[in-house]
């Protein structure tokens, strides 16, 4: 058994509390089992996203500094081998969300390259009492667990490998884009070894890394719906069984607005669009089988399953049959 | 851009090279191979290209001398203004192949593409710019930015064009998505975090509120599955935000 490795986490908006709460609660679930202590930066606010970017600059600065400044400053203090205190500093800031993830790196980045605005962001975090002084690593919790984590460990955890569950694996955009950080950003594969990793099979998904709407589907909802549309037919055109992401916000569009993309479109699309947090833990959880009952309309109420909007039933009946009928014929 | 011939005595060409290199105006020297002339030079500053050609013509080694190109750039405040702008500079780099365009899911429902944006800004058409539609229907995906051959923020410029188009008071009304900006900006400022109700709430009350009509099935279902915080929380350090954006505004205006 591998020691736990030390995060401090920033959930972000929606996996805290908003649209994307199942993430939230699956990751909680999951991590110790991989491992990962993640420990909530204390009092964080937004990180800002593109709507703050695009309209103020030096706001959008001070808002996501004001994080990384907390980040810094935090110490922790976790029991050794030897059951004595340690203090710990200079973690590295972990965020499941991709848009964070790329905000976060944006405003380290540019006050990392212009002395000037980051002299100006000085000046406005010393108004609220803070200091940043650049040393923050800010990561994408994927990254963690494909690179710190690493796909051997997860193999020897899978005690429900996913018997061929046929999986999509959506990339979205900010998590290799701008500037990637692990993968290939032209043909990502981290995502799909995973999936592999875990018993289930990566169908090949050529629009794996293009935009699902983001949060243009509240101002332009049609343009975002073309869009979704476009993913969906790929991933089921493709004989996916379902879709796993690693960002609330593509969850959210791809499930939420299924159904209007069935409406606008005459589709029939019943894809459910996982986490890739839902889908370790259902692999390496050992509990989710007895208590499943198949055709049951009710989701189980863990790993946050029961917040997917298309029911996530079918992919459950997949591993409980297909396991069924291997007890069987054993 | 000079052309010059060595005369005979001046010595072999890598002289004439390094002669020319050493002058600050010169941006860039070549030698040629074949043709009359023997050694191109590029000078930084086109509108004083003949006082440079001048001085050229002056040294030892220079026998006959022509000018290709005079052309004394135009004024160009707008391009300067979007080069100034963090991100912004790489606009001169573009060399308009259309990858960003080919690239760029939302390109067909855009004004201008891309591609155009740039040749726009270069061609210093602040206000056609300004109030096209072609930023308010970029996603942020980033595509563009990843796959330019010469690496051209095309994203960052997008939300540079944002800013700008609001300090300039210029607004293309076809568009939605500043209200909603605006709305999501208002949330963080008021509580610290995006309460995603009310963000939406005020984007329909200012826009259409018909329009969320079409968003019950949605929301319901997100309701129905426990993903609506309803109630927004406020974090202890809101009073540090508002000191901060106060401060931001106080150095860098309003935007």
């Amino acid at each position: 058994m591998k020691g736990f490795s030390y995060f401090l986490y920033f959930p972000g908006c929606s996996s805290a509390e908003g649209t994307a709460v199942g993430y939230g609660q699956s990751i909680k679930e999951v991590s110790g089992p991989l491992g990962l202590a993640l420990v909530e930066l204390e009092d964080w606010n937004c990180c800002g996203s593109t709507p703050y970017g695009s309209t103020r600059e030096l706001e959008s600065l001070c808002i996501a500094a004001r994080n990384l400044a907390l980040a810094e400053k935090t110490k922790i203090t976790v029991l050794d081998e030897d059951s004595k205190p340690v203090e710990k500093n200079g973690l590295d800031l972990v965020t499941p969300c991709s848009s964070c993830y790329t905000t976060l790196k944006r405003a380290v980045s540019l006050m990392r390259d212009y002395p000037d605005l980051k002299h100006k962001v000085d000046e406005c975090l010393a108004a609220a009492g803070l200091e940043y002084k650049g040393k923050v690593k800010v990561r994408h919790l994927f990254e963690v667990v494909y690179n710190d984590v690493g796909l051997e460990f997860i193999k020897s955890k899978v005690v429900n490998p996913l018997n061929g569950l046929k999986v999509a694996a959506y990339y979205g955009c900010q998590l290799l884009r701008p500037e990637a950080s692990f993968d290939n950003p032209r043909n990502p594969q981290s995502l799909g070894q995973l999936i592999t990793t875990l018993g289930g099979e990566s169908v090949p998904f050529h629009q794996k890394d293009r935009c699902c709407g983001s949060s243009l589907v509240i101002p332009e909802l049609d343009l975002a719906l073309g869009l979704i549309h476009e993913i969906l037919e790929s991933a089921a055109s493709n004989g996916a069984q379902c879709i796993v992401t690693l960002c609330p916000l593509c969850q959210t569009n791809l499930d939420a607005y299924q159904s209007l993309v069935n409406s606008k479109f005459k589709t029939k699309y019943n894809l459910p669009v996982l986490f890739f947090t839902q889908l370790i833990g259902l692999a390496i959880i050992p509990k989710v089988f007895p208590i499943h009952i198949p055709k049951y309309p009710i989701v189980p109420e863990y790993l946050g399953l029961h917040t997917n909007i298309v029911s996530p039933n079918p992919v459950l009946e997949h591993l409980f049959m297909t396991r069924f009928y291997a007890a069987q014929r054993s | 851009m000079i052309r010059m011939k060595r005369a005979n005595g001046g010595g072999n060409r890598e002289v004439a090279l390094k002669g020319l290199k050493a002058m600050p105006e010169v941006e860039a020297v070549m030698p040629v191979f074949s043709g009359d002339y023997d050694v191109i030079a590029m000078v930084d500053a086109p509108v004083k290209v003949e006082e440079i050609a001048k001085r050229i013509e002056a040294l030892e080694w220079v026998k006959s001398l022509q000018v290709l190109k005079v052309e004394p750039a135009a004024p160009n405040p707008f391009l300067e203004e979007v080069c100034s702008l963090p991100g912004g500079e790489c606009v001169r780099w573009c060399m308009q192949c259309g990858m960003c365009s080919a690239s760029c899911p939302n390109a067909s429902k855009m004004d201008y593409s891309p591609r155009k944006i740039i040749a726009l800004i270069r061609a210093g058409r602040r206000y056609d710019v300004l109030t096209s539609n072609s930023m308010w229907v970029c996603a942020s995906c980033y595509l563009c930015t990843a796959r330019c051959p010469k690496d051209v923020k095309i994203t960052e410029l997008m939300h540079s064009l944002e800013r700008l188009a609001a300090q300039h008071g210029l607004r293309n009304t076809a568009v939605a998505t500043p209200i909603m900006y605006e709305a999501f900006v208002d949330s963080i400022r008021g509580n610290g975090r995006v309460h995603e109700v009310g963000m939406m709430m005020r984007f329909y009350l200012k826009t259409n509120p018909f329009a969320a009509l079409r968003m019950v099935p949605v929301a319901s279902q997100l309701m129905l599955h426990r993903r609506m915080a309803f109630m927004p929380r406020r974090i202890k350090g809101a009073e540090q935000i508002k000191a901060m954006v106060k401060k931001a505004q106080a150095l860098g205006g309003e935007r």
